[in-house]
């Protein structure tokens, strides 16, 4: 009996396992261990108990340049308290480098980790399309938001609202995100053929 | 000159329509033409701004329209770009005359290699044009400009910027530019053209009435050609989905002539409006010519999803996990219920039946039935080799047959009029005691007070075969008999799903249910040599067997209590009194079997004139006199009735309904676990939440209906009620925990009209919001 025991737990495992899908909003984020561009290892266990940011970008694409001469990331990243939120960037750029990542953080002066996902996994396990694509995961490691960075995609509007600030803050303050989606803009992004 | 030539050539392919394009290049004034996305100094599109008239009158209509040519490779974006991209965007200045909006030809589909990315958008040549019209009073010339933005992707992406401007002069009559006009005409013929002007008719089914935030949805859409003709072949990427507020994708898979699939997933935020279908729908293919549609039917009301905002359990679910993350009973999905929870298709009821079957196995309700039956196993692996396909054969037949009576009986009552649930059965005094009785008897019989199917004179070890087989099929009559009020994940949706359907899908669901529940032993035999691997037969086995008979008398512990619920302290005095005449007739024909002839024919009537006397006096319970106001585990618990409801909301109070019965495992688990605690009853206190209890241990016509309004055939079913809006209540999940439970009572106490004044921008009405 006891192999039909474990033949039914092997069955009730792999019926009920998560599909590798996309990462949503409500959902546990798909977990993940990467090296940023020093080669030091995150993994998003090791930030439970703090609100994670995770942007999708890659320095080459137009609306990231745009964002970074903005400083919009580091500016949104500066509102919040750094004891509760951490920030990762996550270049799933085949053709990226931990060295293009190094050379790009120390020209635009950022101080946040730049993960290396060349191979593409985590990104395709997150569903990440453009960069930047933005992903707000509460202290419990669930989706709370996913999509762009702002409601301003051509850089034009005078007054943007930020989507990233107003989930985090609505997180921190324990207050329902308004808009838990949105869909984000950008350039796509630049996966290995496989 | 050499780059446009090589990129006209590349375009359009041919000398002499590059010989016209090259004529209309030529007339276009400087302004008009521009180049932009600069990559490392080569310009990858040009753009010129098109007008189809080379005068115009005043009053009258012309077209104007921004052609793009982009290098080989390169593309711009459809107005809905797709997984990524940006709708390529140009803003008219026309003083003079009025330009409509933009007019989009049907896109193409781009992928990237592996598939990942998909985004919709124009390569080699497009023209985006509008309608426009000079005023009546203009005079002199029109002038026209577009601030054309695009951005221009091959693998990377340049953003492009350009600012065309050109000068129509006004005349007394409107003088088409022939060759500019039939681009215009040929750009024209590829955009798609309402339904309505075509003469197709669309229909769109969906498989549930209104679409959940953040499930999928399904459903099927029907195009007929005007005059009900069929429509022509397909090509791939026939469809294209346009940006539709609350919808985040939606595809439509081609499922016969003029009928297509559709799937999509709502988004997790419920939209203002209710979603709409929007797209373009391609008819025909490349050698018969392209007819392509513009598709614009409504969806349906969007609603929050149930439970939203509860965390699941990041780690992989162990059985344990999955069956406390899965709705146990009965999250009904009937196809004609308004609150559908998740598209179920019959497929996956199926499946679902058969998986929820194999796990009630694990459940405690027909465990120890199971392991009976386990023991049973070993000892006939031993003794009988052959016949253990027989053995597992009548033990399915087993439980088969009585799941389709207990269809049949769900079928009838429901063909009555009545409507009944998933454990109905235990609302029966009777049916509580005959199950009691049963499990006494069982009970004795592995205590070796009696024997069943053993002739005690015969010689031990040779089964005889008839009664053995029928032993086998009452064990599975048993397993199913119990298993009832036990709810194993992914059950409850199917048979929410069975209750809700017709006779067929009923009675294919029960057996798919009976299949999962004989599936261990359907494995042992038909998997060769699993059987040879259960654990020799010795004294161990007598031993266990006894045990097992104490699990069988804990289930009677259970159903005894039941009936204190069903038919008071008296009630329970009664079925003792039974369990105990029962004992009393077990152990005389136990007695029987070791005497002969006539004395033992006589002790066996004894024991049968014990049992019916007995049965006579004992079995009579009163229904009136089961407690009405039962003690809750929950403080300030009233019983459920809808005025009182009302008078609660009225005051202000969020309500919580806790639709429950006391057979209900899962009912009691819950409310020991979560309702019963101190920090959920501090949320019912601090937020003045009105408790109601609607016991469904008894039958209750308004209880059963009430379920049936939310799509569910049983209890255990937990309904928030906020004063903002009573009319869209939160059903919660089945199984509670107090997380869910206070964030749910918190969402309703701050939808209230007293709190609503301090500028709470939550939206009541649309449902609850995610934490």
């Amino acid at each position: 009996m006891k192999q039909v025991f474990t033949a039914l737990a092997l069955g009730t495992l792999f019926v009920g396992a998560p599909a590798l899908a996309d990462a949503e909003v409500g959902k546990p984020a798909p977990a993940f261990t990467l090296k940023d561009e020093t080669g030091k290892e995150h993994s998003l266990a090791q930030y439970k108990g703090k609100v994670v940011v995770l942007e999708w970008t890659n320095p080459e694409c137009p609306f990231v340049k745009r964002h970074y001469e903005a400083d919009t990331m580091a500016t949104t990243l500066k509102g919040f308290d750094a004891k509760k939120v951490v920030w990762l960037a996550v270049d799933s750029t085949a053709h990226n480098t931990p060295e293009k990542s190094a050379a790009w953080k120390k020209a635009e002066g950022f101080t946040y980790p730049v993960l290396q996902d060349a191979p593409g996994t985590v990104g395709k396990a997150y569903g990440a399309k453009t960069t930047p694509h933005m992903y707000v995961i509460d202290e419990q490691g669930v989706v709370r938001y996913a999509g762009a960075i702002d409601d301003d995609p051509r850089g034009k509007n005078d007054k943007k609202v930020n989507h990233v600030k107003t989930a985090v803050d609505a997180l921190l303050t324990g207050k329902p995100v308004p808009a838990a989606t949105t869909t984000p803009y950008g350039c796509s992004v630049k996966y290995k053929s496989s | 000159m050499k780059r446009q030539q090589r990129k006209r050539l590349g375009a359009v392919g041919g000398v002499g329509v590059f010989l016209l394009a090259a004529v209309a290049w030529a007339e276009l004034p400087s302004t008009a033409v521009g180049s932009s996305a600069p990559d490392e100094g080569d310009p990858r599109v040009e753009a010129a701004l098109l007008v189809d008239a080379t005068q115009v009158k005043p009053g009258d209509p012309f077209r104007v329209g921004v052609r793009f040519r982009m290098d080989p490779g390169w593309h711009i974006y459809w107005k809905n770009p797709g997984d990524s991209g940006l709708e390529t965007e140009i803003a008219w200045d026309t003083p003079g005359s009025t330009v409509g909006p933009l007019q989009w030809p049907f896109p193409h589909t781009f992928r990237t290699p592996d598939g990942f990315i998909v985004t919709h958008g124009y390569d080699g040549e497009v023209l985006l044009f509008a309608q426009a019209r000079a005023a009546e009073n203009a005079t002199g010339a029109l002038q026209l400009s577009a601030a054309v933005e695009a951005l221009v992707c091959e693998v990377h992406c340049i953003p492009a910027e350009l600012m065309l401007t050109r000068n129509v002069p006004l005349g007394p009559e409107t003088v088409l530019d022939a060759d500019a006009a039939s681009a215009f005409d040929a750009s024209h013929a590829k955009v798609p053209r309402p339904v309505a002007d075509t003469g197709h008719t669309v229909k769109l089914a969906l498989d549930t009435q209104q679409l959940t935030a953040g499930q999928e949805f399904t459903g099927t859409l029907t195009v007929t050609g005007p005059g009900g003709a069929p429509l022509p072949a397909l090509e791939d990427d026939f469809f294209t989905a346009e940006r539709i507020s609350g919808v985040e994708r939606v595809t439509l898979a081609s499922a016969g002539p003029g009928r297509f699939t559709l799937k999509g997933t709502a988004e997790p935020d419920v939209p203002g409006a209710a979603p709409r279908l929007t797209g373009v729908l391609r008819l025909g293919t490349k050698a018969s010519g392209y007819q392509p549609l513009a598709v614009d039917v409504p969806l349906a009301p969007m609603v929050a999803a149930a439970g939203a905002g509860k965390p699941v359990a990041a780690k992989m679910p162990s059985v344990k996990d999955s069956i406390a993350a899965v709705k146990p009973v009965a999250a009904a999905v009937p196809p004609s219920a308004v609150p559908a929870e998740s598209p179920v298709g019959l497929g996956l009821a199926l499946l679902f039946a058969f998986l929820g079957g194999a796990l009630l196995n694990l459940m405690p309700c027909v465990f120890p039935v199971l392991a009976l039956k386990a023991y049973g196993f070993t000892r006939m692996v031993q003794q009988e080799h052959g016949r253990v396909g027989a053995h597992a054969a009548a033990y399915a037949g087993g439980i088969i047959g009585s799941l389709l009576l207990l269809a049949g009986a769900v079928l009838a009552v429901r063909a009555g009029g009545a409507s009944v649930g998933w454990g109905f059965q235990f609302q029966e005094p009777l049916f509580v005691a005959a199950v009691s009785a049963v499990l006494v008897a069982f009970a004795l019989n592995l205590f070796g007070v009696f024997n069943v199917g053993l002739d005690g004179t015969t010689l031990a070890g040779k089964v005889d075969q008839s009664h053995g087989l029928l032993h086998s099929a009452g064990e599975g009559v048993l397993a199913v008999v119990l298993a009832t009020p036990c709810s194993a994940p992914m059950l409850g949706t199917a048979v929410g799903f069975a209750f809700a359907a017709g006779p067929v899908t009923v009675l294919a669901i029960f057996v798919a249910l009976g299949l999962g529940l004989a599936l261990p032993f359907c494995v042992l035999v038909l998997v060769p040599g699993l059987a040879k691997k259960l654990p020799k037969p010795g004294a161990w086995m007598e031993r266990f067997k006894q045990v097992l008979g104490f699990a069988l008398l804990g289930t009677t512990v259970w159903l005894v209590w039941v009936m204190g619920g069903l038919a008071g302290v008296d009630g329970m005095a009664r079925l003792l009194a039974f369990l105990v005449a029962v004992g009393l007739g077990a152990w005389l024909y136990g007695q029987s079997q070791a005497q002969d002839g006539g004395r033992r024919l006589g002790t066996a009537a004894v024991a049968v004139l014990v049992l019916v006397a007995t049965g006579g006096v004992a079995l009579r319970f009163d229904e009136a006199a089961a407690p009405t106001a039962r003690a809750s585990t929950v403080a300030q618990a009233q019983p459920w009735d809808a005025a009182a409801v009302d008078a609660a909301l009225a005051a202000g109070q969020p309500v919580f309904i806790d639709f429950t019965a006391d057979w209900c495992l899962t009912c009691k688990f819950n409310e020991r676990t979560v309702l019963a605690r101190e920090e959920v009853r501090a949320a019912f206190a601090e937020n003045h939440v009105a408790f109601f209890v609607a016991d469904w241990t008894r039958r209750d016509a308004r209880i059963t209906a009430k379920l049936a309004e939310h799509g569910r055939a049983g209890v255990p079913m937990y309904l928030v009620l906020s004063p903002g809006a009573p009319e869209k209540p939160e059903v919660l999940p089945e199984l509670l925990t107090a997380e869910t439970v206070v964030n749910a009572v918190k969402r309703a106490a701050e939808c209230s009209p007293a709190r609503r004044k301090d500028g709470s921008s939550i939206l009541c009405a649309a449902g609850p919001m995610r934490p």
